[in-house]
């Protein structure tokens, strides 16, 4: 059929018309969907993306870091790790803003002038020629090596380089662990930390360790505790012993505020009730008797101390007898943080750890789990008492080359020790910082360092989940900056100066050497018949640990808590009389991550104050002081030197106490940190925890004067303190005797 | 190097309907923040500097609330997580003039960027406090820039955010795949919490983790005389 022009036309009307009717008798739902069927921004698909395995030495979590196009895009968990089983923790996170940080320092320099004046720019080859000249010129026992403790590979190179060249390597951490080494060791008979079995215990009684917050492992202890509320068993109870209220303290069922540094007389008259009552079935009395019976500590019945704890009897008394009923076994005491930090730390631990004995906790399920004896090199931290040795040695010129790396002196030990004038008496400081801290600023030379996501290395946790474990890093991405490994920077070193014994040309040979001793073993969670083929799987998984390694060694409880002496406080009483009550930075520790704008931007769980310092006051202290909410205030040290800060009113804080946290007031330290906030060490006491001589950071007395200014905090909650309206609240709460209902 | 590898898919097939939703259990929670930063990082949230908090315009699809209750020795702070609730009846979707916002088939109320035009109607409406609008048009350090998630919008000047329980992963995780196993992924939030307060998985699935926990005794929502039916639980904390 012959189809004109004119017909065509008409029945394409037809059918397009017909098409429209017919059609719009049932309307597909797709095309009444609000949704655009077009692909979505979120559809389109850039790159292909890689996860490396690899971790954080810092915070000992293993890690997947996803990769795309080659540059680090997220940090994550690894799933696979023992320590953190996929999730991390808040700083973790910052290891990207690290990395791509627009104030790394890009390639080495020197300055101009000796000691004095701005830098500039040079090469690697003219960099690694001056440190060569610097360390041949210099007499090895003169050369001080300082970097933050280390462990795994990095802490091998270093020993094997001051062991090779002659000279000393120093650790240094603004708040370090000694007093608690020191108790485990003295309690446990342990060298390494051990881990707490968290989600399998019932009972917690903690003494001053944040460890849902700040403190040591803070992202393993709340898998634990996520399983110790809610898990498969009944649910268990927490109660913090603690000065301030620390995040801990407030997901605690209790918290009891002491007097501060009386948590080891309260753990002692806890131990008397104990005995007293009798010794649970599976414990044992001796580290506070010695199996000399009850008399043995006498001092310590609850009458004796309770004024000077600040408790009544019989509250020391329920608090014994809950941590002794056979109802709330497996019990765990843990203490740490502040309760380590005065004049008596260590004995305030000694006595809290050893309540453990009490109820057979140690190395049990649900209890202290012991950790197998650290293998390999280490670079612990010196204590604040060797520190005061070691800046004197740098004043009489005895240190004349110092080689520091991530270590910021001269911001984080007591201002009245002078760090900086020391300093300036060493002829020559090299830094190998990624970035400008206070001490790098203070360099001759800087021959800046890789970041951890670009660098090789290896780690021991610690603590460790209770076996033998090594985690593997390697470098995620490529360097982003002209920068060298501070370990590649000393093999090179090493070989250059005709050194023996050291663990390999770079630091992938150092870490594949630690990898060998692994593959040896032919246990463990990454198996094969050849190294090669070990060293892949076990760097996809991030590491290999054993299981079957546990701690061998308990040795017979000693009598290790038979007193504890009263701490001594730095600052008169009646001129000073807030106690001050320092805290670690949730996300910036104790300044070490002021630099990364992410967790600047973090708000303080407590506060929700963020990108600032602030002064914790009682409101009703306050209000007879006629501060306000945002009124800057004077902390003033009995050294005579002061802060000055915002106050943030804070209902839990106790009446007596001024708390500050760690973490700004930074001078140098990128465009993030300087010039924000004020600086803690700045006014602490150089006072020392008598056993160990660590700082005893929690031990200063201040005074509070309020100035003419005010300052208004950057908070998420606002000007006022949130508390829930009444008639719309938003947190509800289950009673455990069976009621329910909001909270106000 | 971009591709839309599946352009050519049956896009008239439905999906089977999933419903999206999450559960948070408030005994769990230690306020850390672990999901906040996880949160930023994934989805290219803006670095909030101080002028951020001063202003009141702190931009972040979840936060961590704390409220105090009392005085010393007598007082009590406590934690609660706060992000899009992702409603059923969400009082954001009809104030919308645009159809910025709206409910997708699978439960999550989602924002078209592109064609938000910045009443902020939509933050007015909403009782959590949830959308975060672009006051500034966000910047970077340019190094900084490298990290940017590839998959995520950055969002201009002008334009509301908020939440989408990670809808990039959503879609990586179930594209071409009717039957995605409960807890194969998670959004950034809920695969970072370390005590696990955080539970994502689809709420039709009687067989899901999240369904279990959205029944649990404790289980309650935020607000709910509002009637806004969100898909995020929460559990009660416990207390004596």
């Amino acid at each position: 059929m012959a189809l004109t022009r004119r017909q065509f036309l008409k029945w394409a009307g037809a059918t397009g018309v017909g098409a429209v009717v017919f059609n719009g008798c049932s309307v597909p739902d797709e095309e009444i969907r609000v949704q655009s069927p077009l692909e979505l921004p979120e559809d389109l698909v850039t790159g292909r993306d890689n996860y490396y395995a690899t971790v954080s030495p810092a915070d000992g979590e293993g890690l997947l870091v996803r990769v795309m196009e080659g540059r680090a895009k997220k940090v994550e968990g690894n799933p696979d790790y023992p320590i953190n089983g996929g999730k991390h923790g808040v700083r973790t996170e910052g290891l990207l803003q690290a990395l791509y940080h627009p104030d790394r320092i890009a390639q080495p320099l020197t300055r101009i002038a000796p000691k004095v004046g701005p830098f500039r720019r040079m090469g690697w080859p003219e960099g690694l020629e001056t440190l060569k000249a610097t360390l041949e010129a210099a007499e090895p026992g003169s050369v001080l090596i300082v970097t933050p403790p280390l462990r795994g590979a990095l802490a091998g190179v270093v020993r094997s380089f001051a062991n090779a060249y002659g000279a000393r390597a120093a650790g240094f951490e603004p708040i370090g662990q000694a007093p608690l080494r020191r108790a485990v060791a003295d309690v446990f008979g342990q060298q390494a930390l051990p881990d707490f079995d968290i989600s399998r215990a019932n009972y917690i009684i903690s003494f001053g360790a944040d460890f849902l917050g700040t403190w040591v492992a803070p992202t393993r202890f709340m898998r634990g505790y996520g399983e110790f509320r809610q898990g498969h068993r009944a649910r268990g109870r927490l109660v913090q012993v603690e000065t301030r209220m620390s995040p801990t303290a407030a997901v605690a069922d209790e918290w009891v505020y002491v007097n501060p540094g009386t948590e080891g007389r309260l753990a002692m008259a806890m131990a008397y009730v104990i005995i007293e009552d009798g010794v649970p079935p599976g414990g044992t009395d001796r580290a506070y008797t010695g199996g000399g019976g009850l008399g043995q500590i006498a001092d310590y019945r609850p009458g004796a101390v309770a004024g000077a704890v600040g408790l009544p009897v019989e509250r020391i008394v329920e608090l014994a007898r809950a941590f002794a009923d056979s109802s709330h076994s497996p019990a765990l005491a843990i203490g740490g943080g502040s309760a380590g930090a005065y004049s008596n730390g260590a004995a305030n631990l000694r006595a809290v750890y050893a309540l453990n004995h009490l109820v057979g906790a140690a190395n049990r399920p649900g209890g202290v789990i012991y950790n197998p004896a650290p293998e390999g090199d280490r670079v612990d931290s010196l204590s604040l008492r060797e520190w005061k040795d070691e800046l004197e040695r740098m004043r009489s010129g005895e240190v004349k080359v110092a080689l520091i790396k991530d270590a910021n002196l001269l911001y984080g030990l007591p201002a009245e020790l002078d760090a900086a004038g020391a300093l300036g008496n060493v002829e020559t400081v090299v830094s190998f910082s990624a970035f400008l801290d206070e001490t790098a600023a203070a360099a001759a030379v800087i021959l800046p360092g890789h970041t951890p996501l670009e660098e090789w290395g290896s780690d021991a946790p610690e603590p460790g989940p209770g076996y033998r474990t090594a985690g593997y890093q390697q470098p995620v991405v490529r360097r982003f900056r002209d920068t060298m490994a501070f370990g590649d920077v000393l093999l090179q070193m090493g070989a250059q100066l005709g050194l023996e014994g050291m663990p390999g040309a770079t630091m992938r040979e150092a870490v594949r050497a630690e990898a060998r001793a692994a593959h040896k073993t032919g246990r463990g969670s990454v198996r094969a018949p050849t190294f090669e083929e070990f060293w892949k799987r076990a760097l996809e998984r991030g590491g290999w640990w054993d299981a079957s390694a546990v701690a061998r060694s308990t040795s017979p409880v000693r009598q290790v808590a038979k007193s504890v002496a009263a701490p001594a406080f730095f600052g008169d009483a009646r001129r000073y009389p807030f106690h001050l009550v320092p805290f670690e930075a949730n996300a910036l520790g104790a300044g070490q991550l002021s630099h990364v704008p992410w967790l600047q931007s973090m708000p303080d769980p407590m506060t929700t104050v963020a990108w600032s310092s602030w002064v914790e006051l009682n409101p009703q202290t306050a209000k007879r002081m006629d501060i306000a909410q945002q009124d800057v205030v004077l902390v003033e040290a009995s050294n005579g030197r002061f802060i000055r800060a915002p106050v943030y009113l804070n209902p839990a804080t106790p009446p007596d106490v001024a708390a500050v946290p760690f973490g700004q007031g930074h001078a140098q330290f990128t465009s993030f940190a300087a010039g924000r906030g004020a600086n803690l060490f700045d006014i602490l006491s150089s006072g020392e925890e008598r056993d160990t001589g660590a700082l005893a950071w929690a031990g200063t007395r201040v005074r509070i004067t309020k100035t003419n200014r005010r300052a208004k905090l950057p908070s998420l909650e606002g000007p006022d303190p949130a508390v829930q309206l009444a008639d719309q609240p938003i947190i509800y709460i289950q009673r455990s005797n069976g009621g329910s209902g909001a909270a106000h | 190097m971009v591709t839309t590898p599946d352009l050519d898919r049956d896009l008239t097939k439905r999906p089977r309907e999933r419903s999206w939703g999450m559960v948070v259990d408030l005994d769990r929670c230690t306020g850390c923040q672990a999901c906040v930063i996880a949160c930023v990082a994934e989805n290219n949230i803006p670095i909030n500097d101080e002028s951020h908090y001063h202003e009141g315009r702190v931009m972040s699809w979840i936060r961590v609330e704390r409220y105090w209750e009392g005085e010393f020795p007598n007082v009590k702070a406590r934690f609660i997580p706060l992000m899009c609730q992702h409603c059923e009846n969400a009082p954001c979707e009809p104030v919308c003039p645009v159809y910025a916002t709206y409910h997708n088939n699978e439960g999550l109320n989602v924002q078209v960027y592109n064609r938000c035009v910045g009443t902020r109607y939509c933050a007015n409406n909403c009782p959590y406090h949830a959308r975060s609008f672009n006051y500034w048009e966000p910047v970077w350090p340019e190094d900084l820039r490298h990290q940017l998630n590839p998959d995520v919008t950055v969002r201009s000047r002008g334009v509301m955010e908020k939440c989408t329980m990670c809808v990039q992963r959503i879609r990586r995780a179930t594209r071409g795949r009717d039957d995605v196993p409960d807890g194969e992924f998670a959004p950034a939030c809920v695969q970072a919490c370390p005590t696990q307060t955080l539970t994502f998985g689809d709420l039709n699935d009687k067989s899901s983790r999240v369904y279990e926990l959205s029944h649990d005794e404790r289980n309650y929502t935020v607000l709910k005389s509002l009637g806004t039916a969100p898909n995020v639980t929460y559990l009660k904390k416990v207390e004596d």
